[in-house]
């Protein structure tokens, strides 16, 4: 991406920069995509200056739970970010160590910068609670191989996520506890089981015990099995020990993980998360979590104040994550990522993500973006949009877009039709998905396609080209094993055989 | 083979009721959706998180079905989960004879 050149001031709105203690209006000089510095100054003729008085003005929002890449992705995840005042997000569990070269590849143009939160199982999240917990599909995955892969890619990995459910003991927590450790990262853990299970001894506990300063559990606020209250409401005493400890709250909203009940109660108590997250995916979208900002907003309901709110959501996950460098303030030489914001007063509604709707007066509303100086209008609704969300197979139509296949993603399609016609795979029921055959046909994809000489890239493009309309983004195997066996060699012959579109 | 037999479904008239409609198909529950082609039912809830499909929206022209907890998405023609593969949603068809509805499970 090219960074705005020249420079540019933003001028009148409210400034909230808690890093720097900033909660005045004031102006912010933006130069070559960098902050030069928030105040007065007198201003060159060539300087372009926005006015922004009468709205708030923050460094650009950190997200540090969405999911942009996988089975939760969205088609396109930009939507979740600029698009919506977030200029840094952290993909929560989307790919693990076996797809992370597919998630680099994919997302790597995005406007919004995206880091990884590895999941601890080698395909990473699968988006089916049956199986989320399941310790039996972590597999075997050499340590080396995450070792060599933070070398490599060194400031990608922000933490390392599991999941402290289900019913198989707390070794997956301690494992990834391991691992983290091993890569100098914070372990991220999920907590709370999903609806509908209920597991003999609870993991919830663990998590609290395992996590050292730094760590970070989210789903502060859920009111499923393994809350932070007890019957009575009373914050346990396991959650305070690790508060004192200094692990890390992360809010993480999602679209089963907000009670208001819990909420209210735990807040109450002090019980407050340091850091405000979306959990944001396809299946929350709509409702109840929308944005950042509608979740921004349920905290103000909740009584923090916007201060407290935008601390949340920039300095504060800038230090967890370990961005201070390059997010989270508007210290002068940071990238230029700032949000503009206006702070709404009428009657609304928050959901939580059980059935309890809260009137609330305030809604906040991101209006304007940047991101390393270049602007973006915030538009909430274009996430909501359908084809960014309703991951669906076009079964009846190949997609338009296979027409513009290059002639050696075609041979590769052939090839891998070829390659995978003497294998068999049938996707029953989510409960019993085979995650071994998932990982098979990702083997022979990338054999296939190593054969071919294709770059990765190409490759993926291939396959999601002729399946979907839109760009999705999951796991090859994954994508592979949830189509019916005769449909998929079917349509990878037909776009293999097809007519590449005139030039 | 022999053919799957129709329910009566006691207590639902299709002048008279207004759908989407609670009944009972040969104990089970189900919830009676008027679509662009005529009535088909689905289970009460969804198989995903539970959630009443009373409260579900029709789409695709009517040939699916979305839960509106989380938009798990379902054909209405047999029941198969459309963004959620491995999930499948009981679906029946409904017919009408002298006023009075009838409904059996789809294969």
């Amino acid at each position: 991406m090219d960074p705005a050149t020249g420079s540019l001031v933003l001028k009148g709105a409210h400034v909230i920069d808690p890093e720097q203690g900033i909660d005045r209006v004031a102006d912010v000089h933006v130069a070559d995509g960098k902050i030069q510095f928030v105040g007065s100054r007198k201003l060159t003729a060539n300087t372009k200056v926005v006015e922004v008085s009468g709205h708030y003005l923050s460094a650009g929002w950190i997200d540090i739970h969405v999911h942009a890449y996988g089975t939760l992705g969205f088609a396109n995840p930009d939507t979740v970010g600029v698009y919506q005042g977030v200029t840094t997000f952290v993909d929560a569990g989307g790919p693990g160590i076996g797809v992370l070269d597919q998630f680099m590849e994919l997302l790597s143009d995005l406007e919004t910068t995206l880091y990884a939160g590895a999941f601890i199982r080698p395909m990473g999240l699968l988006g089916l609670n049956f199986i989320e917990g399941d310790v039996r599909t972590l597999g075997e995955v050499p340590i080396t191989r995450w070792v060599d892969f933070a070398k490599q890619h060194r400031g990608l990995l922000r933490y390392i996520k599991c999941n402290a459910i289900g019913d198989y003991g707390p070794g997956t927590l301690k494992l990834t506890k391991g691992l983290a450790e091993i890569l100098n990262l914070p372990l991220y853990m999920h907590i709370g089981e999903f609806q509908l299970q209920n597991p003999k001894h609870l993991l919830a506990p663990e998590a609290f015990r395992i996590a050292e300063s730094g760590d970070m559990i989210t789903h502060l606020y859920h009111g499923n099995l393994g809350q932070v209250i007890d019957e009575s409401g009373k914050v346990l005493p396991i959650v305070r020990d690790a508060e004192r400890r200094g692990v890390i709250f992360d809010l993480g909203f999602g679209g089963y993980n907000f009670s208001w009940n819990v909420a209210e109660k735990a807040f109450a108590q002090d019980l407050i998360p340091h850091t405000i997250s979306s959990d944001l995916q396809q299946f929350n979208v709509v409702r109840p979590v929308k944005s950042l900002a509608n979740v921004m907003s349920a905290m103000i309901r909740l009584g923090m104040t916007l201060p407290q709110v935008i601390e949340r959501v920039t300095c504060n996950p800038a230090h967890a994550l370990s961005l201070v460098d390059r997010a989270g303030s508007l210290k002068p030489g940071l990238p230029a990522d700032i949000t503009i914001f206006h702070v709404e007063t009428g009657d609304y509604e928050i959901s939580d993500c059980y059935t309890k709707v809260r009137k609330a007066e305030k809604q906040i509303i991101p209006v304007l973006t940047f991101k390393n100086g270049k602007r973006f209008e915030a538009d909430l609704a274009l996430a909501q949009e359908e084809n960014n969300w309703f991951l669906q197979i076009a079964e009846d139509h190949v997609p338009s877009r296979a027409r513009a296949l290059s002639e050696r993603q075609r041979s590769f399609l052939s090839a891998l039709a070829a390659r995978i016609s003497s294998i068999n795979w049938e996707l029953s029921s989510a409960e019993r998905l085979d995650i071994e055959k998932a990982l098979e046909l990702q083997e022979i994809f990338h054999e296939v396609r190593g054969k071919q000489g294709l770059p990765l890239k190409d490759a993926l493009l291939s396959v999601y080209a002729s399946f979907l309309d839109q760009n999705f983004t999951m796991q090859i195997g994954l994508l592979l094993l949830r189509l019916e066996r005769r449909f998929a060699l079917q349509r990878l012959r037909d776009v293999s055989g097809q007519r590449p579109m005139a030039a | 083979m022999t053919e799957r037999p129709w329910h009566v479904l006691t207590g639902l008239r299709a002048d008279s009721t207004k759908f989407p409609a609670r009944a009972k198909l040969d104990g089970e529950g189900i919830v009676i959706l008027r679509t662009k082609t005529g009535l088909r039912g689905v289970q009460r809830s969804c198989p995903h998180m539970q959630g009443t499909m009373m409260n579900a929206e029709l789409i695709a022209s009517d040939t699916m079905v979305r839960c509106p907890l989380h938009v798990f998405t379902f054909k209405l023609s047999d029941g198969k989960g459309v963004n959620c593969p491995g999930f499948r949603l009981k679906v029946y068809e409904i017919k009408e004879e002298n006023g009075v509805l009838f409904g059996r499970s789809v294969s």
